[in-house]
């Protein structure tokens, strides 16, 4: 499948953390022309294993991007067929009057998220932002219809279309973090022509937005010797800081921070200058939260690394990413999987 | 069982200090099972062996512990200055009546405030009816927990009282133990420590028991009182199933398990979507390589207060449904 057709797909599938099944088939159905073996474990996760040439027991290296979006669960279907809702993940409520979702109940539904027109607001009520409770999704039906449909616990998406925006720059909904489950697609591509010592792990974490937890049993199961999350980072935008931020377009940002082990940074980084491989540096103090952090701790500890895609807008429908960073990040984790000999191993422990 | 559950939620048993609970809850439920234990953390583990040729473990949770007040600091007068063992809000300690480990009794108060918005717990008192530190270090040091000190009352079939969180679902696995009779799978009925400081026992014990499917049996809040946030959880509409909290997604084919059951055996239940909390259930679920989970939750109004009120109807029907879904002879349809 090619990239921009990947991404439009993974984009646009529904995938709400705990119900990534959909996005799930299509990100299973591409690694599968890609790698090994694929499967998917007790926690939903899509696990990808590319063999490496030693074929021995020693511990892979695993590749991780979560493939659940933020989105919603019913909670109540009240009187007169409106259906109220509960957030999964961090989302903002200022966000959400205007916006397209897909209720997933019995068959899939479209609604839309409506809100009290501007003429009839009070004074108070227009200089407030609205809160999520007082939000409710119009699904054109009656309550008599939508009791057939739908029950409290349905997993509500939002339903939003690709749009590209230029060549390689693209807006839509769940880019946090399908651009970084596209940059794996780029890595296991890329793995296809080069030879690599140890197997190479891509998972599709799920559940991420919601408490980093596919990652958490993911690599206890994988319990691999480098641990690498591709997540995204916030792109350069008005009003926000520079320091904070990456630039879209100027290719992965490469963290560095506790939850960095040094000699995967610095390998990262070294690799970038010698392939040419445009990259920015991105300081994180404190342990991010994404699934670096989960992988770091899981078991006896492992070695991690992360690398951040600069996106715009995160935790909208209209998240705006550079493929040219996606495609970046792969090529530079495939150059990094090529040159993790031994050697390179055996010295991770030596802080 | 009024008895049984009287007896739990009135006994002492704050995180960390939960024996006085277990103990009861050995007594009760030695006959009815083939294997009691305590593990490594304080959980009590209680086996019923399967007869079934390819067993599969199902795990059963509800936490023994309860919050509590821990003492920080004895003042010179006497009082004693405290911190939150669990969530704790203070406007529901103001007057409370506690009591320690040793049996002392007490009182919540607090330092005068122009305005109640101020009430923290760092302005926070117990009075012991001690008058002086020195007399208050004879009978307490700092470390020791007080709890709510409440006897448990029935009213027109509601239960009222502290700890019902979650000695009532103590309660539930108990009578589980006593009902179930002859089962397929190997069924671990788990009393868990240190819920309430962060599902710390559920953590250990699905580590170690490494079972098929986890159930936690737990309180849920309710919206069915007045002015209170938007919840589609009442009291008297059956064993609450849970689909999310702050600690768990429940996944589809546990759902579907749970459900179809309560369908089948036609329980009373409703579905329950927490905005925040947690139970052991997402400790379970997130251990080791992942491991199935659900929850069934217990309707519950003004949990964390000391008047925690249940109806004894839903109790009835979460005993009914851990029952049959313990003895569901197979646990999912591949």
């Amino acid at each position: 499948m090619e990239l921009k057709d990947f991404i439009t797909r993974i984009s646009e599938a529904t995938g709400v953390s705990g119900n990534e099944e959909e996005v799930g088939e299509i990100i299973q159905e591409a690694f599968r022309t890609l790698a090994d073996d694929v499967y998917v474990d007790k926690l939903g996760n899509v696990i990808a294993r590319k063999e490496g040439k030693k074929k021995s027991e020693a511990p892979p290296l695993m590749f991780a991007a979560h493939m659940d979006e933020i989105g919603f669960l019913v909670s109540k279907a009240e009187d007169g067929g409106f259906i109220r809702f509960e957030p999964l993940g961090g989302i903002d409520p200022r966000t959400l009057p205007g916006q397209e979702v897909v209720i997933k109940g019995r068959e899939k539904i479209r609604g839309i998220i409506g809100a009290k027109p501007p003429h009839v607001q009070d004074a108070k009520e227009r200089e407030q932002a609205i809160k999520m409770e007082k939000l409710f999704i119009d699904c054109g039906r009656s309550q008599e219809e939508l009791n057939e449909i739908i029950q409290v616990g349905d997993f509500i998406s939002f339903y939003q279309e690709l749009t590209w925006l230029k060549e390689n720059i693209c807006a839509g909904k769940a880019l946090d973090d399908r651009a970084g489950v596209a940059a794996l697609s780029i890595l296991l591509k890329e793995l296809g022509n080069r030879s690599h010592d140890f197997d190479v792990i891509a998972v599709a974490t799920v559940q991420e937005e919601v408490g980093l937890r596919g990652a958490i049993t993911g690599s206890y199961h994988i319990n691999p010797a480098v641990g690498i999350a591709i997540d995204v980072g916030f792109a350069r935008r008005k009003g926000l800081e520079k320091e904070r931020t990456l630039q879209s377009g100027a290719g992965p940002g490469i963290s560095w921070g506790p939850h960095v082990h040094p000699q995967i940074f610095n390998k990262l980084k070294e690799i970038g200058e010698r392939d040419e491989i445009p990259y920015q540096l991105e300081p994180v103090p404190f342990p991010s939260g994404t699934d670096t952090y989960a992988i770091q701790m899981s078991r006896c500890g492992v070695a991690t690394g992360l690398i951040s895609i600069p996106l715009a807008y995160m935790h909208t429908p209209v998240e705006t990413i550079n493929i040219k960073d996606i495609k970046r990040t792969g090529r530079l984790l495939a150059s990094f999987c090529a040159e993790a000999d031994e050697k390179f191993l055996e010295g991770l422990p030596c802080l | 069982m009024k008895e049984l559950i009287k007896k739990l939620t009135e006994a002492y048993g704050p995180s960390g200090y939960e024996n006085d609970v277990m103990n009861m809850i050995k007594e009760e439920i030695k006959d009815y099972v083939d294997d009691l234990k305590i593990d490594k953390m304080g959980n009590l583990v209680a086996l019923k062996q399967g007869k079934g040729n390819d067993r599969k473990k199902i795990m059963f949770a509800a936490h023994a512990d309860e919050i509590g007040l821990m003492v920080t600091h004895i003042e010179k007068e006497g009082f004693l200055r405290f911190t939150n063992i669990g969530g704790i809000n203070p406007y529901n300690l103001v007057g409370a009546r506690i009591k320690l480990q040793s049996g002392q009794k007490g009182m919540v108060s607090h330092e005068h405030l122009d305005s109640m918005k101020d009430l923290k717990l760092e302005k926070m008192y117990m009075d012991i009816g001690s008058s002086s530190e020195e007399e208050s270090k004879k009978i307490v040091s700092l470390g020791d927990i007080a709890v709510y000190d409440q006897k448990t009352q029935f009213i027109d079939g509601r239960i009222m009282g502290k700890a019902i969180d979650d000695r009532i679902g103590c309660a539930v696995l108990i009578e589980t133990a006593k009902q179930v009779g002859e089962v397929d799978n190997d069924i671990f009925l788990v009393f868990t420590v240190q819920e309430e400081v962060g599902l710390r026992g559920g953590r250990t014990s699905a580590y170690s028991i490494n079972p098929d499917l986890g159930i936690a049996v737990d309180v849920t809040r309710t919206g069915d009182t007045p002015g209170a946030k938007r919840m589609d959880v009442a009291l008297g509409k059956g064993v609450a199933i849970k689909i999310k909290d702050s600690s768990l997604i429940t996944s589809q084919k546990v759902k579907k398990l749970i459900i179809d059951t309560a369908e089948r055996e036609n329980i009373k239940y409703q579905l329950e979507v927490l905005e925040r909390g947690g139970t052991d259930a997402g400790a379970i679920n997130l251990a080791r390589e992942g491991i199935p989970a659900g929850c069934l939750s217990l309707p519950c109004r003004y949990v964390h207060s000391y008047s925690e009120v249940v109806a004894l109807e839903d109790v009835e029907n979460t005993i009914k449904l851990a029952v049959k879904v313990a003895g569901n002879s197979q646990l999912f349809q591949e």
